[in-house]
């Protein structure tokens, strides 16, 4: 399955500093895993504190959260508040 | 250190404790009386949650040592209400949503109640210094002062009628 | 006033009831931490550290042992040692100093003994040898080439190349977008700015308390206030080195935390003196220990460039945003980063944030953490550059302003938000226009917050009598419990009042993370609207089972269970009628909701203040202020302005008065309310709150949270409008009466450059 990822631009380090690429994988965890096997160290990028908005929900802990055909990813840094 | 001997009177009631020499007000009240409502936000008189009304002068009982209220009259918030009736304050804050966390509100109430009775129809500018004795972190200070407006105009209308 | 989307008409929500808990907070009977009491309980006092940065050579606790009435003292030695990696390192080394102090006021020892002031009379024979090493107090100290190094194991995280040797700088954050040199290329007009602030704190009126017991058993019980038990629970689990099961916290009623008690301070220290004592410990921070120990929010450097076109287009801005985050790492720089340009549409950027270690008491989260900051910095230029175009500044802002589908500073398209809503609002408000008299100046400003989700929970239970007691993990700061009855009525269709909203313990209801990020009336909300929507699922269950027929043919209407199938009339059932029948239809009627909130919606907020400046004296005095916020749907109205007009108090507190000082050897100079100077009813009008709702498409009831992103504006909105007032532009917090002054007389009103 194709997902468009975009990285913040914080996260861009693994992949030379592009900042959208195609990944594969049906949940956000799946996706780090092929994200990391193309962009090697990505994937602790993506597994320290960090979110991931899809169609538009903003989603902290997003591990085994289902990814559609054709979405759009964002992973974005994790947020805090008082 | 013998303890000292206070009788007094607490909300209409007579009262005895025992209290250290320099124990505040504030915790004889809190921990030899067991009335918790006056609250200690700071200890030194600036917050105004520990107000209390002894002999009719509105006080922060964080300031006044404990033997020092022997033979006198007390009011706290906790003597406000008559009963199941809450005194008009009390009811205006409740439903002009005048309190948040709800730490500040007894002194407050016992705040505000010290100056309506000395001047029952303030202005509000009256209101916010009768009441700058007083911290509140939550409200902005809005709603409480409506409130006061409120109980003023209520209590007034009462005492009319 | 409130402006409102079409959105589905509500029988509770947006209703205004009195809160659950009103009752017993004026009448004095509201028990908050401080006010609990057990048989047989000591008192435990902290031994603080005099000096900001010391080492401790050694601790001779034997004579504060050998005095009168002391039943336990403690050290760092009684925890279980920690190593940097260690995930919660910082907040383990905060509440117990182990080799270091670092910052005056740093717990190091406690002292548990039958009355206070014994145990203050042990505190101060505990004897401490002192190392005293050089302090970092400011930003520029800690980032200087020779300065002394807080922590030998901080390696800049960020950092591009990684970092080699430990410094002061604990991360670097950078964000970046478009061409930023093309960008400025681009812009007819280009602005810099630079602006300090000093570390300000949460100021809640109650100070941190608690009571722990520990049993002969090992299990221990905690009451105290915080903004999430079930952190108080962890957290000291972890220092202690404790499974968190045998640990219970029950919440008291907090009074006021505004971030500063989302972290713990005193209960570990309890716990453990109560262990040792084999007695119930109770712990009451003085004010003065408020002020030098825990929570300021950070203070700060910035430095922010803007390019924009002739009509108003913003093209192009550069960030250089240093926080300092008190004695550890911290997230100010990251959270700045992340809000200082997420208002507008501004397609060439770069931003470097920093954050800084120095000698100062550990920053905690306050209200919004790092945004106003930000806010002060970017809206007070927009100012700038609105008067420099001619171009209204409410006009300019909505001509820049993010709306539905624009990239946010991080790279995804904003949801449906309602920021230009709230400018229109304060727009059209006729405070807007009201004149303005001498020496009277006006000011607009607008804020962002994110808000955030987390987990939540609860659990609804039907009495017997048909009423509901709705249990959540979240404490009530400033009137949840409401709102939890009121979205519990409108789901079960049973009157506000026939709801109990209870606040559970870490043993009654499931876990709930901190009441953080505007999430309780959020997240836990959509907790409370799962639980009821399963407990219709089950009252229609049982419904059909006393009508005898499918539950299909049963629909949830108005707090009944009406049938809609083909076989003649039957009379709907209520709620009370459904239990009253419990026993026979399966037994007690209870539902859970636990679940992790996705979609928090972002929370936008437009003030205007007015107010008059003293050409004299140099003192600032609000006459007016009007604040508009985006709340996505009010479940209690009243609630929610108050905490828009908190927030503004809080915020012009922050802009006028507020600041730590330090003498130089760090030690705090005011800790006291009367010289930490927070804004009394005096120093106030009326706030005149606009609510805007634009539901949020991710909560079932459109909710935002609104606890947060109303201190955002107000600093710029009054440094805007003591420009218009004066001429003078003040880049410096407080704005205090000298500092006006100077402004004034030293440029004579004309410093606006």
């Amino acid at each position: 399955m194709a997902v468009r990822v975009h990285l913040s631009s914080n996260l861009r380090g693994p992949t030379g500093g592009i900042a959208e690429v195609e990944a594969d994988g049906s949940t956000v965890g799946a996706l780090i895993d092929d994200l990391d096997r193309r962009y090697p160290g990505l994937g602790d990028a993506l597994r320290a504190g960090v979110s991931v908005v899809i169609d538009g929900l903003l989603i902290a802990h997003p591990e085994y959260e289902p990814v559609a055909d054709g979405a759009q990813v964002y992973f974005v840094p994790q947020t805090a508040g008082g | 250190m013998s303890r000292v001997h206070v009788t007094c009177t607490i909300n209409g009631d007579p009262a005895e404790f025992l209290c250290d020499g320099g124990q505040t007000l504030l915790d004889a009240l809190r921990d030899e009386v067991g009335l918790t409502g006056a609250k200690e936000g700071c200890g030194t008189g600036d917050c105004g949650a520990c107000s209390i009304v002894m002999d009719g002068r509105l006080l922060c009982s964080c300031l006044v040592l404990a033997p020092e209220a022997e033979g006198t009259t007390i009011s706290t918030v906790e003597g406000m209400a008559s009963g199941d009736d809450l005194h008009p304050l009390q009811q205006c804050f409740l439903e002009g949503a005048a309190l948040q966390c709800g730490v500040c509100t007894p002194g407050f109430l016992v705040a505000a109640k010290a100056l309506l009775d000395r001047n029952p129809e303030p202005t509000e500018t009256e209101i916010r210094y009768g009441l700058a004795g007083n911290l509140c972190r939550c409200t902005g200070y809005d709603k409480i002062v409506r409130a006061v407006q409120a109980a003023a105009t209520q209590i007034t209308a009462t005492n009319e009628s | 006033m409130t402006v409102t989307e079409p959105k589905p008409s509500y029988k509770y929500v947006g209703t205004r009831p009195v809160r659950h808990d009103g009752l017993e907070k004026v009448t004095g009977r509201a028990r908050f931490a401080a006010d609990l009491n057990m048989s047989g309980q000591l008192h435990g006092i902290v031994v603080r550290s005099p000096h900001a940065h010391a080492r401790i050579v050694s601790i001779d606790t034997s004579e504060a042992e050998a005095m009168p009435g002391v039943k336990a003292v403690i050290t760092g030695d009684d925890f279980p040692a920690v190593e940097p990696g260690h995930r919660q390192y910082d907040m383990c080394i905060n509440v117990i100093a182990r080799d270091k102090v670092f910052y005056e006021g740093h717990a190091l020892a406690a002292v548990a003994a039958s009355t206070r002031d014994q145990a203050q009379a042990a505190a101060a024979a505990v004897k401490v040898e002192y190392e005293v090493l050089p302090a970092v107090l400011t930003i520029d100290q800690a980032l200087a080439a020779d300065a002394p190094v807080l922590h030998a194991h901080m390696m800049t995280a960020g950092a591009n190349p990684p970092a080699e040797e430990p410094s002061n700088i604990s991360n670097i954050t950078r964000f970046s977008g478009g061409e930023l040199d093309a960008g400025f290329a681009e812009a007819d007009l280009v602005i810099e700015r630079e602006f300090t602030t000093q570390p300000v704190h949460q100021g809640y009126i109650e100070p941190h308390a608690c009571v722990a017991d520990t049993g002969q058993d090992g299990h221990t019980t905690i009451w105290c206030s915080s903004q999430g038990h079930f952190n108080v629970r962890s957290s000291t689990a972890t220092l202690l080195g404790w499974e968190n099961t045998r640990i219970r916290v029950i919440p008291a009623e907090i009074g006021g935390g505004f971030g500063g008690k989302t972290t713990i301070y005193l209960e570990p220290l309890a716990v453990a003196l109560s262990a040792k004592a084999g007695r119930p410990v109770k712990m009451v921070m003085t004010r003065d220990e408020v002020f030098r120990a825990t929570g300021p929010a950070p203070g700060t450097k910035l430095r922010i460039k803007l390019g924009v076109k002739r009509d108003g287009t913003l093209v192009a801005g550069d960030a250089y945003l240093i926080y300092t985050n008190g004695a550890y790492a911290g997230p100010g720089g990251l959270l700045g980063a992340m809000t200082v340009f997420e208002s507008y549409k501004i397609p060439n950027f770069e931003i470097e944030a920093l954050d800084v270690v120095i000698n100062t008491a550990r920053s905690a989260a306050y209200r919004a953490p790092a945004a106003p900051l930000t806010a002060y910095a970017m809206e007070t230029m927009l100012d700038e550059i609105a008067e420099e175009l001619g171009i209204d500044p409410i006009d300019f802002r909505i001509q820049n302003a993010v709306t539905e589908g624009d990239p946010s500073t991080m790279g995804f398209p904003f949801a449906r938000i309602g920021f230009v809503e709230c400018l229109e609002a304060v727009r059209d408000h006729p405070n807007y226009k009201a004149p303005l008299g001498p020496n009277q100046g006006r000011g607009i400003a607008a804020g962002y917050w994110f808000n955030i989700g987390e987990s939540s929970s609860a659990t609804v239970n039907l009495n017997e009598d048909g009423t509901a007691t709705v249990v959540t993990g979240s404490p009530d700061i400033g009137g949840s419990r409401a709102s939890m009855a009121l979205m519990a009525a409108e789901e079960l269709g049973i009157d506000v009042y026939d709801i109990r909203p209870v606040v559970g313990d870490t043993e009654a209801v499931g876990f709930t993370d901190v009441t953080e990020g505007s999430r309780a009336t959020f997240a836990t909300g959509m907790a409370v609207v799962e639980a009821c929507r399963r407990m219709v699922v089950e009252l229609r269950g049982r419904a059909a089972k006393m009508m005898g027929v499918e539950v299909d043919d049963i629909d949830w209407v108005d707090g009944q269970a009406v049938y809609t199938g083909s076989d003649g009339d039957k009379a709907p059932l209520s709620v009370a009628e459904i239990t009253a029948k419990a026993k026979r239809t399966g037994g007690p009627l209870t539902a859970t909701g636990s679940l992790e909130a996705h979609g928090a919606g972002p929370g936008f907020a437009v003030h205007v203040c007015d107010l008059e400046v003293d050409p004299e004296t140099g003192v600032v005095r609000v006459v007016r202020y009007t604040a508009s916020q985006d709340a996505g749907t009010a479940i209690h109205p009243s609630y929610v302005e108050g905490q828009i007009q908190g927030g503004v108090a809080q915020g012009v507190g922050w802009a006028l008065n507020e600041e730590y000082i330090y003498d130089s050897d760090g030690v705090m100079e005011n800790p006291s309310f009367l010289d930490y100077r927070v804004p009394v009813a005096s120093d106030l009008p009326m706030i005149d709150a606009i609510i805007v709702e634009v539901p949020n498409p991710a909560h079932p009831y459109g909710v935002r949270g609104v606890g947060e992103t109303g201190i955002v504006p107000p600093i710029p909105a009054v440094a805007n409008a003591i420009y218009g007032a004066t001429g003078c532009r003040i880049r410096d917090l407080p704005m205090s009466p000298i500092r006006v002054l100077d402004a004034i007389t030293s440029n004579g009103g004309s410093n606006g450059a």
